[in-house]
């Protein structure tokens, strides 16, 4: 014999009894929600950091190589050789190239401050086509154009720019590089995937050259290549630059570094993604243990609904529904609060916020399994209690 | 009495409950009851009436025996049908009243349709009905905290007839009320009695039971007279 129960009534003999014991049915939610917005917040946060990873590779591009001297036996490092530039552009698929010469100057934003307190900011000596090839843009001012390389000016990394206390350029600022004034005309946004330059300062060569005796030596180079080609060009840049020491060259891609980050991240994810599960198999627990409770305390109720002709499925599909709609309204909370942290850790750590719909509604139908789950075994004892016992008073 | 009218029969029944120890709580009782009939069922203590009461309401099976209703053997029926049975043609009234206590009184009383296929808007219109029946209609949208036993106990009155049943069945509906309540809701099923239903009830008021057509005694799970 089939239910002559429609869904509507189901559902709200369902309700009824949640509703009956409203302070109870929160709490048993609270379980379920916990875990869900855990598994949402994870994966919210993930999904945007990922995105805003994906927007950084994208902007940055992944044809970036960065070739450096490794680093000598005490830690020293070694010039490349003269020329380096000269050979590495005469690569294929090579389209930009750059250099740059690190320097141990001494920043400070006055006299008045110690000459041991340089505060890790080091001067980079710069072609003014590096920005360019990092795909660095100014949040204000002016990079080392070719036009004022031989002028005492510099240019601030962003890190820089804080350290020294210099928000923005509004009146006319000078630092002080070994002794000698420059005035700031530029600062550069955040290139994050180049942290030693966002704690740098940069100059020209030609006013290095005047006032230090810098010499046009690069220790670094920049490229960008054809990026169907990277892989070669990696192979083949050490090797080009010093013949006959490949092995004094490290060469790096930015965007690898960033991939093994996102790469680390994702273990940190999976790790916190079995933590929620743990919340939610918990939460299915309490369900149970409290569905099973409310069967003993509503025999009465049972009992009555047995006299007035519910069948043992009817009662069976009530509790089941009641378990389900537990796990389901935790579910639905869980998802606002997950939704909600991860909005809030979004705009707290300034990334684009992005939550994946599929995967929360797979948290949601994750939820009502689980009340199905930890509903089955309660509504059967339900569906068992005899009339006639359940009607004794 | 003509034999064509018996509508419940019950042919040596007994009844144990599995122990340990087993208790024989009805043994071997036969008896017959015809339409519209007013039944009173007596006894002492653990006599066995509630049992009774409830194997002649199929809450209950049997050990032994036959239990016909309007002539079907309800002891080969499926669990399922047993409870078509009980939704059609009982209505059960029970001495605690057995209310919903989230439910309004309508609410309580169209519960009682629940289970046979009506919509909430006619199953709402016909507890509203019955309850003017019982004289309730003041008092509709009350929970049953908000009621008095007499008044609850018409309700739960309410809800055993809102589904038509050719039977009732009441365990003590007088039991926890007072004088004047207790002979109001006597009152109420003697009227009820009157239009066209069988009542069967358990009680302990020797004062009620004169007003039945016929008493029932029950001793040590048999029937004594």
């Amino acid at each position: 014999m089939k239910n002559k129960l429609g869904l509507s009534d189901i559902y709200s003999v369902a309700v009824y009894g949640i509703r009956a014991r409203k302070g109870r049915s929160i709490m048993t939610s609270i379980g379920i929600g916990i875990g869900i917005a855990a598994i949402v917040a994870v994966i919210g946060i993930s999904a945007s950091g990922k995105a805003d990873l994906i927007a950084t590779l994208e902007s940055l591009g992944t044809n970036l190589i960065k070739a450096s001297p490794t680093s000598g036996f005490f830690g020293t490092q070694d010039d490349l050789p003269k020329g380096v530039l000269g050979m590495v552009e005469r690569i294929g698929p090579v389209e930009e190239v750059t250099s740059t010469t690190q320097t141990d100057l001494l920043v400070r934003r006055s006299k008045f401050i110690s000459e041991l307190e340089g505060g890790g900011i080091s001067v980079i000596v710069t072609n003014p086509e590096l920005l360019d090839v990092v795909g660095g843009s100014l949040v204000e001012g002016r990079f080392i154009e070719p036009g004022l390389s031989r002028l005492p000016v510099a240019t601030l990394g962003s890190i820089t720019a804080k350290r020294l206390g210099i928000n923005n350029l509004d009146v006319p600022t000078k630092i002080l590089i070994n002794n000698q004034w420059f005035g700031v005309i530029g600062i550069v946004e955040k290139l994050s995937i180049h942290p030693d330059l966002d704690r740098s300062v940069f100059i020209g060569y030609s006013v290095a050259k005047e006032l230090f005796d810098i010499e046009s030596e690069p220790s670094t180079i920049y490229l960008r290549a054809n990026p169907t080609y990277i892989e070669d060009v990696v192979d083949v840049l050490a090797p080009t630059m010093n013949p006959e020491n490949p092995d004094q060259v490290e060469v790096s891609r930015p965007s690898d570094a960033l991939e093994a980050q996102e790469a680390a991240e994702e273990a940190f994810t999976t790790l916190l993604l079995g933590l929620g599960s743990v919340a939610l198999l918990v939460g299915g627990v309490a369900i149970a243990n409290v569905m099973v409770m409310s069967v003993l305390e509503r025999r009465m109720e049972i009992g009555v609904r047995r006299s007035i002709g519910a069948t043992r499925s009817e009662i069976r599909t009530q509790f089941l529904l009641e378990s389900i709609l537990l796990a389901g309204f935790g579910g639905l909370v869980g998802v606002l609060l997950g939704s909600g942290i991860t909005i809030g850790y979004t705009r707290y750590a300034d990334i684009t916020f992005s939550i994946p719909v599929g995967q929360v509604l797979g948290a949601i139908i994750l939820a009502l399994v689980i009340g199905a789950l930890a509903g089955l075994y309660p509504a059967i004892r339900a569906s068992k209690v005899q009339p006639a016992e359940a009607v004794r008073s | 009495m003509n034999k064509s009218n018996t509508v419940i029969s019950l042919q040596k029944v007994s009844k144990t409950y599995e122990g340990p120890p087993p208790v024989k709580a009805i043994n071997g009782v036969s008896i017959e009851i015809q339409d519209k009939e007013f039944v009173a069922i007596v006894g002492e203590s653990g006599s066995g009436k509630t049992t009774l009461l409830n194997i002649i309401g199929l809450l209950d099976g049997v050990t032994r025996g036959k239990v016909y209703i309007d002539g079907e053997d309800t002891t080969k029926l499926s669990d399922d049908e047993l409870s078509k049975l009980r939704g059609e043609k009982i209505g059960f009234i029970f001495q605690s009243f057995f209310l919903l206590p989230g439910l309004t009184a309508q609410e309580n009383v169209a519960e009682g349709l629940l289970y046979q296929g009506f919509d909430r808007k006619s199953r709402l219109e016909k507890a509203a009905k019955v309850l003017k029946q019982v004289g309730l209609s003041d008092r509709m949208n009350h929970l049953p905290k908000e009621l008095s036993g007499g008044q609850q106990q018409r309700v739960a009155i309410a809800r055993a007839l809102v589904q038509n049943p050719s039977y009732i069945l009441a365990d003590e509906p007088t039991g926890n009320l007072d004088k004047e309540s207790g002979s109001n809701i006597l009152k109420i099923l003697r009227e009820l009695n009157k239009e066209g239903k069988t009542v069967v009830m358990i009680t302990h008021n020797s004062e009620h039971a004169k007003a039945f057509d016929r008493t029932i005694t029950l001793t040590d799970g048999r029937v004594a007279s």
